[in-house]
């Protein structure tokens, strides 16, 4: 009787202690799954940033004339250089086009010396696992490089705010002041707008990341 | 013979109020098991700093704990739990060193408290309603993602927290080993990463007491 009623107070105990115990493993399974995803919702538009740096030195007023790149470079996976004209490439310099126009530049040709130059790249380290710098596609024959602008010789002068990244695909936009270029022995890069983030290679977001990269830059203006 | 009768009517009756009377004291001995567990779910409001970076009431939390009543009224235990924050900014543009970013900013923190307390109960546990206050002093694991659109900006560390909390114990029915548990806490831990200075946050909590052993 005695033995008997202390057999039925184990078994009670051991069953309240096994329903705490799966009450508490469930608490910590469920852990992870309590957390909000950030990324499970988000759209393509979310996910993008506009990114502008600029060489704090320069003076935007003191440029008067631009010219921009006849086709895009596009730096795949380490791969050779290679340049594209795609709808996508056209918008997009047409976008960058009109947007220093409003901002008081005049566009001419590349063979009128013009103050500004713009380079276009589009970067695609989607299957690259190494992370490297933007030296990686500016300094590199075949990418844009001073020869194209006419400073054969010269090395593009890359300022300290570029970010090291890695598996995606971005698009830069680059302006050169060209102007100095000759006296300061190196194409200095005064500005520059970096679109990261998905679908940021698809035409239905350039308005959006120009509009904004120049939004957000109230100083480049002449 | 009738006076017998009463006689032993009274003896029963003698019998039985002082049965009832030990049964009463080894009640107020012991109602139930020193030893129990809690599960509750949590609702936490930011305050402060955390507000400002992460302006959004969570309603994605838990907490669980065990006690062991050193006598009557007064207890000692272990909690943890965890409690996530989510915000997502809507596209605005951020200044840096040299320039500007401007994204959708997706604000998250997530911690796991884990923590000493002490609990005063202010009624005999005998009590239809027991309110208590305690203290829960340790650690937290805090794990900060900030997402600029889809690329983030992390921190994992541990920081010193403290939760002085008060909550009601109702037991369902007078002894009964299981009581539903609501209480409000405070949290605090100096935390600082980035935009936050200080790491304070006001909690609801509403669950099951459970008396095992």
């Amino acid at each position: 009787m005695k033995t008997g009623k202390k057999n039925f107070t184990i078994v009670s105990v051991r069953t309240m202690f096994f329903m705490g115990a799966i009450a508490a493993a469930a608490a910590i399974l469920s852990l992870g799954s309590c957390r909000k995803d950030p990324l499970n919702d988000m759209t393509e538009e979310e996910s993008q940033i506009y990114i502008t740096n600029r060489d704090t030195t320069a003076n935007f007023s003191s440029y008067t004339t631009f010219s921009i790149v006849d086709s895009v470079a596009v730096a795949s996976n380490g791969d050779t250089a290679r340049r594209a004209l795609t709808d996508y490439d056209k918008q997009l310099i047409a976008a960058v086009k009109s947007a220093m126009q409003s901002r008081g530049y005049t566009l001419v040709d590349k063979a009128a010396k013009p103050n500004l130059a713009i380079n276009l790249t589009r970067i695609d380290e989607t299957f690259a696992s190494t992370y490297y710098d933007p030296g990686y596609w500016s300094g590199w024959g075949g990418y844009w490089d001073p020869f194209y602008w006419g400073y054969p010789g010269l090395g593009y002068y890359w300022p300290s705010y570029y970010t090291v990244y890695t598996r995606e695909r971005a698009v830069s936009v680059d302006l050169l002041d060209l102007q100095h270029a000759a006296e300061d022995k190196e194409v200095k890069v005064v500005w520059n707008a970096m679109f990261r983030g998905s679908g940021v290679w698809s035409t239905s977001y350039i308005s959006n990341m120009v509009n904004g990269a120049f939004g957000q830059s109230t100083y480049l203006k002449k | 013979m009738k006076r017998n009768i009463i006689k032993l009517i009274n003896v029963r009756i003698w019998i039985l109020a002082i049965a009832a009377c030990l049964a009463v004291q080894a009640a107020s001995a012991q109602v139930r098991p020193p030893l129990s567990f809690n599960f509750n779910y949590s609702i936490a409001q930011p305050l402060g700093s955390v507000k400002d970076y992460s302006d959004k009431t969570s309603f994605r939390g838990w907490q669980a704990g065990l006690q062991y009543m050193l006598n009557d009224q007064l207890g000692v235990g272990l909690k943890s739990g965890f409690q996530d924050f989510y915000y997502r900014a809507p596209r605005a543009v951020y200044p840096t060193k040299s320039g500007d970013i401007s994204a959708v900013q997706t604000r998250t923190l997530q911690v796991i408290p884990v923590l000493a307390t002490v609990q005063y109960q202010f009624t005999k546990p005998d009590a239809i309603v027991i309110p208590y206050a305690s203290l829960g002093v340790g650690v937290a694991n805090m794990n900060y993602e900030k997402y600029w659109g889809m690329f983030v900006d992390k921190d994992n560390s541990w920081q010193f927290m403290a939760s002085p909390e008060i909550g009601i114990n109702i037991p369902f029915g007078k002894a009964s080993p299981l009581l539903f548990n609501a209480s409000v806490q405070y949290n605090y831990s100096p935390y600082k990463l980035a935009e936050i200075t200080n790491f304070s946050t006001v909690q609801g909590n509403i669950g099951l007491r459970w008396h095992i052993n």
